[in-house]
């Protein structure tokens, strides 16, 4: 899934997934938030304007 | 004004409530997605503060970038020793050996025929694992001779020559749950980890308890950190039915996201002051 598209105002875009309105206030590059609407995983790609993408697959060397 | 960088792959719950913590004590965090680091391979300073955190769960990108920033001058915490054993448990295993910690019975082989004998000699159940991974990724326990074929077959007949290592460790009856105690600097607390399955990981699911840790447990964590040169770890133990205690794994970069409610251990502002501590 490819990040969407901005919308008009700065700081809210939709998930991309459902369209849900989602806020990027205090938002940070690489932030994990969960959409409200579809429960899907999202990751912030860009703050200003606010853009969101379905967060990536966990890479095979990711953990603790 | 104190200063520090945070390096991570995904701002998660767990480095939200680090930032804040930091925050809160008057730190000015320097926020670094480790996807859009590119490094020299020099000595020359990379950032103007003097300590970083590193929050990469990545493996790979956290042991590398954790070895060029401390060849660079900074300190970083935990260390690329600690992030380079910990993330292979055979070189966990070996450097807990090495300081004479209990641990549950393991070997290492690299041909199918050879473990799986090793394997019937020593008897089933058996535990393997991959020698990188985490989150129970890939555990899986031997019951009988035709499931290690099978398994050991799959391990060495794909991937490529670094995945062709069988780590395989004595299956431990554990009482329906294991231990997690949480080091930063020293031991401050842990949560006992229950699980119908014998995995209790609690990223497969299993449930955290409150655990108020002995002194006993507590020195041995200690001691498994200081095996591996980790300052914030979270150490695994597993219980045996007799009650012996076994030190299983050390994780370098700690979750808690899931646990902290219960435990109600303050993890982030206990890893706060300690790297605060570290810069004073």
């Amino acid at each position: 899934m490819q990040p969407q598209a901005q919308s008009g105002t700065v700081g809210i875009n939709q998930c991309p997934l459902c369209i849900m309105e989602i806020k990027g206030d205090d938002r940070v590059e690489g932030e994990v938030l969960t959409c409200d609407g579809c429960s899907a995983e999202l990751e912030v790609v860009g703050v200003s304007p606010l853009r969101l993408a379905e967060a990536p697959e966990v890479e095979e060397d990711w953990g603790e | 004004m104190r200063k520090l960088d945070l390096v991570y792959t995904r701002l998660r719950t767990e480095e939200r409530m680090l930032l804040d913590a930091l925050r809160k004590r008057d730190c000015v965090v320097g926020l670094h997605q480790d996807a859009d680091l590119v490094l020299s391979l020099d000595r020359k300073p990379w950032t103007d503060s003097q300590l970083v955190l590193m929050r990469s769960m990545s493996f790979t990108r956290s042991r590398y970038l954790a070895a060029m920033m401390e060849v660079k001058g900074s300190r970083v915490v935990n260390g690329s020793r600690a992030i380079t054993t910990c993330g292979d448990k055979v070189q966990t295993t070996l450097a807990l050996a090495a300081s004479d910690l209990p641990l549950p019975w393991a070997f290492v082989g690299f041909e199918e025929d050879a473990c799986v004998s090793e394997i019937t000699r020593r008897g089933f159940p058996v535990v393997m694992k991959p020698v990188v991974g985490s989150w129970g990724r890939m555990v899986a326990r031997l019951d009988s001779p035709s499931a290690a074929e099978g398994l050991l077959s799959m391990r060495f007949g794909t991937g490529s020559a670094q995945d062709h290592v069988a780590l395989v460790q004595q299956y431990i009856d554990k009482p329906g749950h294991d231990l997690r105690v949480y080091v930063v600097g020293s031991a401050i607390g842990g949560i006992r980890r229950r699980s119908e399955h014998w995995i209790t990981n609690t990223a497969r699911g299993a449930t955290a308890e409150r655990y108020e840790v002995p002194a006993s447990h507590a020195k041995l964590a200690e001691q498994a950190a200081a095996a591996v040169g980790g300052e914030i770890v979270a150490v695994d133990l597993l219980e045996t039915r007799g009650g012996d205690i076994l030190v299983n794994e050390v994780n370098h970069c700690v979750e808690f996201a899931r646990s902290i409610e219960v435990s109600g251990i303050p993890i982030p502002e206990h890893i706060a002051d300690y790297v605060l501590g570290v810069l004073s």
